[in-house]
């Protein structure tokens, strides 16, 4: 069975087994608002804990993609590319970015669980 | 500094909007989505909020004489009841704000933008001081910004709400035109203008009335598709118009023949820096570009032709009207013309993209019910 977290920068990830899929929270696109252009990184490459995986546009502005977690890109959502409103219609489902082979999982512990993340999106707003 | 509320602000609020803080004013920059709206704008109609522009009045015996030495545009043309485009400029002929003029008979008003309005007040009263073009006691400025809120109305289906409200007498008024109107005891200027590049409707009133005179308006719209909009879908819709937005296309420091306003400029006339102008030398001009691939040309990205930099971005965005990734940009006047190749440095990639007309969207302003 998945667990879901969350990070400080609004990414989540899905956790199953050794391998983690990564995209971006509702509260995240909403904030952001319509999407319009996604840049991510490339199957093969390592992506760091906290570092940049990618580039995220909307009507607004532009923003850094942030791992949640450190490891290898296993798979990458290319229809995304051409599909980046699909953030904002299914951040949690058909919105996935990137599928990674976790490096170290006690990167886990640094992470937020739904209820956490609740409650700090709730004092974000506030 | 806490930004500033228009009279709206309470309705905004009650309307969900995403609040910003743009040039010291708190005001929505969407509702729901700024690609929902801007499409609202092209197909039904839209309502904003633009009470953060500026309305300054010049009145006395000679505010025409006034207007015109500090104007390249020639304001005589502009009969009573009409409005007109404009700019002022300071002696280096680079453009202080634009603005529209307003013929109301025996004085004009001049709408500014707001994060100008203090330069622009400041700049008037400087000009009638000095007493140059001419006396001192025959010009009035007076700076009605903070009593006066600006709703706008834009879209195809803007005549049949505002007919509903004011009747149907008003789809006879022309584009770039007003007329003077009474609501709830009060008078209030309705011109029919905006900043879209559609059918649309300006609507200045005092403060007290603003909220009533939304809710009519939000109310009639009901029926019409009318969608709420921000200031998101207002720039997109005028990047597609290819409108300059000061800041942006337009400064101190940029003469209106290389922003592409050349018809502003009207050189059979005398006004301040007239010899300057004349005698520029056009090194760039202002120009549209579309991308040929996904990627949002942002204010001062580079632009390339083969190796070397020959301009600069100044607006670009995704345009939901069209599909494509569209922008402004000064270049090189070798490099403007019209379907010209260049490329556009984001994030250390270089992007392909074609010069084009900055009219994406042309205008469709003269629409009848």
């Amino acid at each position: 069975m998945s667990t879901l977290k969350f990070s400080k920068t609004h990414e989540w990830a899905k956790i199953d087994n050794n391998t983690a899929v990564i995209g971006i929270t509702d509260y995240a696109q909403k904030s952001l608002g319509d999407i319009v252009f996604i840049e991510l990184s490339k199957v093969k490459d390592k992506v760091k804990q906290a570092a940049q995986f990618g580039t995220i546009e909307s009507t607004k502005a532009a923003s850094e993609l942030y791992s949640p977690l450190s490891g290898e890109v296993l798979e990458v959502n290319k229809d995304l590319i051409n599909n980046p409103q699909w953030v904002n219609e299914s951040p949690l489902e058909k919105g996935w970015m990137i599928k990674i082979k976790i490096e170290n999982s006690s990167e886990l512990n640094s992470l937020m669980d739904e209820a956490a993340y609740k409650d700090f999106v709730a004092k974000e707003t506030h | 500094m806490e930004p500033k509320k228009t009279p709206l602000y309470q309705k905004h609020l009650e309307n969900k909007a995403h609040i910003v803080d743009f040039s010291g004013w708190a005001l929505p920059i969407e509702y729901t989505s700024i690609l929902k709206e801007t499409r609202a704008v092209r197909l039904s109609c839209g309502l904003f909020d633009a009470s953060h522009m500026g309305e300054i009045i010049v009145k006395g015996s000679q505010p025409l004489d006034f207007l015109q030495a500090l104007t390249p545009n020639d304001i005589s043309k502009t009969k009573s009841g009409q409005l007109r485009y404009n700019v002022f400029l300071n002696e280096k002929a680079g453009i202080i704000d634009d603005l529209m003029v307003y013929n109301l008979g025996d004085s004009f008003l001049c709408v500014v933008n707001a994060s100008n309005i203090n330069k622009v007040y400041t700049h008037l009263c400087k000009a009638k001081l000095e007493g140059k073009y001419v006396k001192p006691d025959n010009v009035e400025i007076v700076d009605e910004s903070p009593e006066i809120s600006l709703l706008s109305l834009q879209g195809p289906e803007s005549a049949k709400v505002i007919s509903e409200i004011f009747g149907k007498d008003i789809n006879n008024l022309k584009y770039m035109h007003f007329v003077q109107l009474n609501f709830e005891n009060k008078n209030i200027i309705l011109s029919r203008s905006g900043y879209t590049g559609e059918d649309g409707f300006e609507l200045y009133c005092p403060n007290s009335i603003a909220g009533s005179l939304w809710d009519i308006v939000l109310e009639k719209g009901k029926g019409h598709g009318l969608c709420l909009c921000g200031l998101g879908a207002r720039d997109v819709l005028r990047i597609e118009a290819g409108y300059p937005l000061y800041g942006h296309e337009i400064n101190d420091d940029t003469n209106p023949l290389e922003a592409s306003l050349d018809w502003v400029v009207k050189f059979k006339k005398d006004f301040i820096a007239k010899d300057k102008l004349k005698n520029a030398e056009i090194a760039s001009l202002r120009v549209g570009f579309i991308m040929q691939t996904r990627a949002i040309a942002r204010q001062g990205y580079s632009v390339y032709s083969k190796d070397k930099i020959i301009g600069k971005v100044t607006s670009g965005t995704f345009s939901p009207n069209l599909d494509k990734f569209i922008g402004m940009a000064y270049v090189e006047k070798e490099f403007s013309k019209t379907g010209t190749s260049i490329e556009i440095k984001i994030r250390e990639k270089f992007y392909k993209a074609q010069i084009s007309d900055f009219n994406f969207i042309k205008p469709r302003t003269k629409r009848g019910l």
